[in-house]
């Protein structure tokens, strides 16, 4: 269902009564680490007027998608095949519960160590962030998928393979796609975690340099920025998801009655 | 693959002259239960079903009806013994033996078309002429004008009509039906058993058809196969000697036909109070 009137305009309104509230809170607080919403708003055009900066911003966003995508394109052919092997997930399951609680930042000082503190390392840990929720997602919709759908498919001649791609792919897409878009927050969320530890560049290090030097408008306004890269992705994802899995969203039209 | 017309000429039947399509030979299933124990589904079951038979087996839930259709179907390896398929041993599922569903298993992320032409397009046929071959189907199962439709947007009874047309697009020399159907409410069955059976006058394949209901049996079959509970053994074949093409209304009056339900149910009552063997 489309939302309209009073409803598309909602996350707006939200949007902007946050601001307000930051604003009265900043100005009745009257703190040098607490700048205004008007402030830090000020400060964007000026971050994302520097050649610097962008580069940095740039940097970040490759690192992401890179990782992200590397992760789907692994986790997915694994999840589904662990979903649909007992063999399979009896061997990678053990390995995922124990790497599923660590928290893949904490992995970043070793991972330093091993590969230095440039590109590497930062889209190996984002990759590890996405893997994990995207696995989860494709092998419990690879297990969910019905028996007899799949015998239909093989009586039709499908091979193994085949099934696995025409079939058993198609039929946890809703899942699998869940389970990227959980993903696709983690990578933001890995990516900038990922600079604040090693600081050599990127979103993130923009953000702590200028922490380290005081500028706290210029803080607040890079979450901002990082703020709204999140919502603009996940918002395209969105997007692509609800158009890609239409025919299983729940409708609201009743079922035509016809035997 | 060749464009062949939609119907066959019926074959004309012949008692005794049908050659055997299905050979059912001491076949055992052994299933694991949850408590690792064995438990014996299936008890060396033999049974012969001919080119162009309808035959439906019938037996209380739990007998193992339906896994004597997967083990037909190649679903399901027997634990022991052979299932043969024009005496070439059935070793996993193929195009000759086309499975309908109870639970339909529909391609949801498939239109009404796209789920239709799926087998012919698998087949090798090219995109105009499954299209065309598909089109006559959904006509053929009163589906006409639904082709752009999802499964959830469809009933119970239109997804099974779907799944009968999907499954008879790729021309299966068997048609497997598992229950197919038991999850309709009343009045939509009648249709759809007298609908089946409109179309299986017009090409006469070969079905098994798994049920628990004896007057469903009764009024498709010309075999009723009664099996009995937990081990599934045959209890007994019965021949259902009533003309054909059938009218649903005219056999209800029929003392034939009331004679046949009456004692089969009887059988029936019988094997569930888990009678005597034969």
């Amino acid at each position: 269902m489309k939302p309209t009137g009073i409803w598309r305009v909602a996350p707006l309104l939200a949007c902007l009564g946050l601001l307000v509230v930051w604003q009265a809170a900043a100005l009745a607080l009257r703190n040098d680490s607490f700048p205004t919403a008007l402030d830090a708003i000020r400060a964007i055009p000026s971050i994302l007027g520097d050649k610097e900066s962008l580069i940095n911003i740039m940097a970040s966003l490759r690192r992401m998608v890179i990782g992200f995508a590397l992760a789907v394109a692994i986790s997915v052919p694994l999840g589904l095949m662990m979903g649909r092997s007992r063999a399979v997930a009896a061997f990678f399951n053990p390995l995922l519960m124990v790497i599923y609680p660590v928290p893949k930042a904490a992995l970043m000082p070793i991972i330093m160590l091993w590969l230095g503190v440039g590109d590497v390392s930062k889209t190996l840990v984002i990759f590890l962030g996405v893997s994990l929720p995207v696995i989860y997602h494709s092998f419990e919709g690879a297990r969910a998928v019905e028996e007899k759908m799949i015998w239909s498919g093989a009586a039709m001649g499908l091979s193994t393979v085949q099934r696995m791609f025409r079939i058993i792919l198609p039929a946890a897409l809703p899942e699998i796609l869940t389970g990227c878009r959980t993903g696709l927050v983690l990578a933001l969320i890995t990516m900038v975690t990922s600079e604040m530890i090693a600081r050599q560049s990127g979103a993130g290090n923009i953000l702590f340099n200028a922490l380290d030097m005081g500028q706290y408008d210029t803080v607040f306004a890079m979450i901002i920025i990082v703020g709204a890269m999140g919502i603009c992705l996940d918002t395209a994802f969105e997007r692509i998801r609800a158009r890609l899995v239409r025919w299983s969203e729940p409708s609201f039209n009743m079922p035509l009655s016809f035997s | 693959m060749k464009a062949v017309p939609l119907r066959s000429d019926a074959k004309p039947k012949v008692a005794g002259a049908a050659s055997v399509m299905i050979e059912i030979d001491r076949v055992s299933q052994v299933f694991k239960t949850s408590t690792r124990r064995d438990h014996l589904a299936l008890s060396d079951i033999s049974l012969k079903i001919e080119d162009g038979a309808f035959v439906s087996i019938l037996g209380p839930s739990g007998c193992g009806k339906s896994t004597l259709l997967y083990i037909v179907g190649g679903f399901v390896a027997p634990t022991s013994g052979t299932a043969r398929m024009r005496g070439r041993p059935i070793t996993g599922p193929g195009p000759d033996r086309g499975p309908v569903f109870q639970e339909f298993a529909l391609f949801p992320w498939k239109n009404v078309l796209g789920n239709v032409m799926y087998g012919l397009l698998q087949q090798g046929a090219g995109r105009e002429q499954a299209e065309a071959q598909s089109g006559e189907l959904l006509k053929m199962v009163g589906l006409e004008g639904y082709e752009n439709f999802y499964p959830k947007e469809l009933s119970g009874g239109m997804k099974q009509r779907v799944a009968l047309a999907r499954t008879l697009a790729y021309r299966p020399e068997v048609l497997l039906m598992d229950e197919p159907f038991g999850s309709l409410d009343a009045h939509t069955r009648t249709r759809l058993q007298n609908d089946l059976l409109n179309i299986w006058e017009r090409d006469r394949k070969t079905v098994l058809f798994v049920t628990h209901s004896v007057d469903e049996a009764v009024f498709l079959s010309d075999k009723v196969v009664m099996m009995t509970q937990t081990p599934g053994r045959i209890r007994q074949v019965i021949d259902i000697d009533l003309p054909r093409p059938r009218v649903r209304t005219d056999l209800l009056l029929d003392p034939r036909y009331q004679k046949c339900v009456v004692d089969i149910e009887r059988m029936f009552d019988d094997v569930d109070s888990g009678g005597s063997q034969p």
